[in-house]
This record gives C-alpha cells, structure tokens and sequence, in this order.
C-alpha cells in the first residue's frame, strides 16, 4: 500500500496535467476519461468504493460522451452559417 | 469590466480568502489518520438502528434523507433547464427517426463493435440493476446504478447506431421516468406524515441486516432515485444527441451517423 499509493497521486497530477496540456479538443476529451479512471483507481484504493463507482460511471463514460457530442455539434455547424 | 479592474479584483479576493484558505488547510487531520467522530458513530449505531450494511446508503437515504432529496430535485431542475436550452431553437418537435447532416460523414462500423456492444450492452444494464438492487448491502446505489444504466444505453447508439438508439429510447418515457422517480422519493417522505410518524420516518419493515431486502422504507427511496437519474443522464444524451442534428430537416430513414 505504501507504495500504491504514491504511485496513483502521481498518476493522477500527470494525467490531470495531460488534461490541459493536451490543445486537440478531441484528445483532451479522451485525456478526462483517462483522468477520471486514475481518480477511480485513487479512490478504490483510498477504500472509497461508492465515490469510485460514481467517478467511474460520470467521470470517465458519461462526462466524455457529453463533450464528444457537443464537439460533434459544433463541427457540423458550417463556417458562418446561422447556429 | 476591463482587465485592469478584473486583476485588481482577483489580488484582493486573493489576498483576503488565501490566509483563511491556508488556516483551514492547516487545521485539517493529518492524511490517512483515524476515522472522524461522525463517522465512528455512524458505524457503531447504523447496523442495529436500520438493519443495514452500507453506511452511506444508511446516511443517504435514512439519516441524511432529507438533503438526498434536495438533491434529487436539484438535478431534475438541472436537467429541466438543459431541456429547456437546447430545445430552445430548435422547438419542441423531436423527429422519431435518425437525420442526416449533410457535411457529415457516415462512419460504417465494423461487426466487431455491433457484436461486442450486443454483448456488453445487456451486461451493463445487468450490472447497473444489480448496483441498484443492492444499494444497502454492497457499495453503490441509485445514483451509481442508475448512471450506468443510463451508459448501458449508450451501447445500443454505439452498436446499433442513431436509429437503432432511437427506437429504443423514447422522450416521454424518460420525462415520466424521471419526473416519477422525483415524486416516489417527494411520496416517500409525505407518506409516513399520513400514518402520523415525521417526515421520511422509515416506518417500513426493516428487514435482516446482509440481506437484499433490508433498510425498509430506503428500498423505495433508492428505488425512485435509480429512477430519476436513468431518465434524467439518458434525457440529457437524448437532447446532446439530438442538437446534432437540424429539426427540419426530412427523414431519411436508415442513415446513421457516427
């Protein structure tokens, strides 16, 4: 445990990092569901398992398909065209 | 309001909230130290009091009811105002059936995805029943449950395409859903009031402690919570989905689009 642990924090600032880093939109959709499943590893470990469940169901499923759509409706909108 | 005022702004917030911010990050217990007081309460009195094994379904639904159910109500007033935005251009008539965008690419997927999703998609809505069912033994519950029974639907759009997604899920159903999910858990805290007890007094049978049927009247509650958020997360990729696509489109049946 004592080694988990430090290992996940680390995880977690390196993907939270990714997150904003990352310029792609797209990409940076997939590096919040690679965050979110960090977090949920995180909280499992910090015997948590009812935040995990719900990190793992909102953070890393519904959150990103949220946002993946919205990006979708974006995009399809032309250049100038009346939204 | 210019950027100069915006930083002067943010340096005096700063310089007022950050000293208090850092004494209460000095007064907090040290990471990994003993359980609080509360909760070593919780632990000592939940299992005799309400024949339950998950404490914080006990504190959700039992103990702390009544702030379960402003939340309840927070995300259907949440979900209601999105409703409510996007439809807003694009009026309240929803097409039955896929459009296509032109511009848009059709994507065919491959028969592994159909298969995979054929088979992860029944299994999801599995497990997101059994999170629900088990909500005051195992960790989980309504809110986890319904989640990913909510995701559970999102294989069929990924398996089966928009249409396909489409005829499996309709609008009004998840209006009733989530609307009804609201009113069982608003009923589960009148209805005791009627046989003279307060207000979301469990008054139910509590059950054996370890079995499925345990926490009595928090059965229901979650029940309507499980509910509210399956209808409100799936309404929520509904109206996302579908300002995707214009309203005014004509049909055309059979596109799909990734």
């Amino acid at each position: 445990m004592s080694v988990i642990l430090p290992l996940l924090f680390l995880l977690t600032a390196i993907s939270g990092t990714a997150v904003v880093l990352v310029r792609d939109p797209t990409r940076q959709i997939f590096a919040i569901a690679i965050n979110g499943l960090v977090l949920t590893i995180l909280f499992d470990a910090l015997q948590a398992p009812d935040v995990a469940l719900s990190e793992l169901a909102v953070g890393s499923a519904a959150v990103p398909l949220l946002f993946l759509v919205a990006l979708m409706a974006v995009r399809t909108q032309a250049p100038g065209a009346e939204p | 309001m210019s950027p100069r005022i915006r930083v002067t702004l943010l340096a005096l917030s700063g310089l007022i909230l950050l000293p208090c911010a850092a004494s209460v990050i000095a007064g907090l217990p040290a990471f990994g130290s003993k359980i609080a007081l509360y909760g070593e309460r919780i632990n000592a009195i939940t299992p005799e009091a309400r024949h339950v094994a998950n404490m914080v379904s006990a504190i959700n639904f039992d103990l702390r009811g009544l702030d379960t159910l402003g939340e309840e109500f927070m995300l259907l007033a949440a979900i209601t105002g999105t409703v409510v935005l996007l439809r807003g251009h694009r009026g309240e008539g929803n097409s039955g059936r896929a459009m296509r965008r032109p511009g848009r690419a059709v994507i065919p997927r491959s028969e592994a995805t159909v298969l995979a999703c054929r088979i992860a998609g029944p299994l999801t809505c599995l497990f997101g029943l059994y999170v629900v069912l088990h909500a005051t033994v195992t960790p989980g519950g309504g809110f986890q449950g319904g989640v990913i029974l909510a995701s559970g639907t999102l294989l069929i759009y990924l398996g089966e395409g928009y249409s396909g997604w489409r005829d499996a899920i309709h609008s009004h159903w998840l209006d009733a859903l989530e609307g009804g999910g609201a009113l069982l858990f608003a009923l589960c805290g009148l209805v005791p009031m009627m046989t003279g007890a307060a207000f979301m007094q469990n008054i139910l049978p509590l059950g054996t402690l370890r079995d499925l049927f345990s926490g009595g009247l928090m059965l229901v509650e979650n029940l309507g919570v499980a509910m509210a958020v399956t209808g409100g997360f799936t309404q929520l990729f509904l109206e996302f989905m579908e300002e995707t696509r214009e309203a005014d489109e004509p049909d055309e049946p059979g596109e799909e689009s990734a």
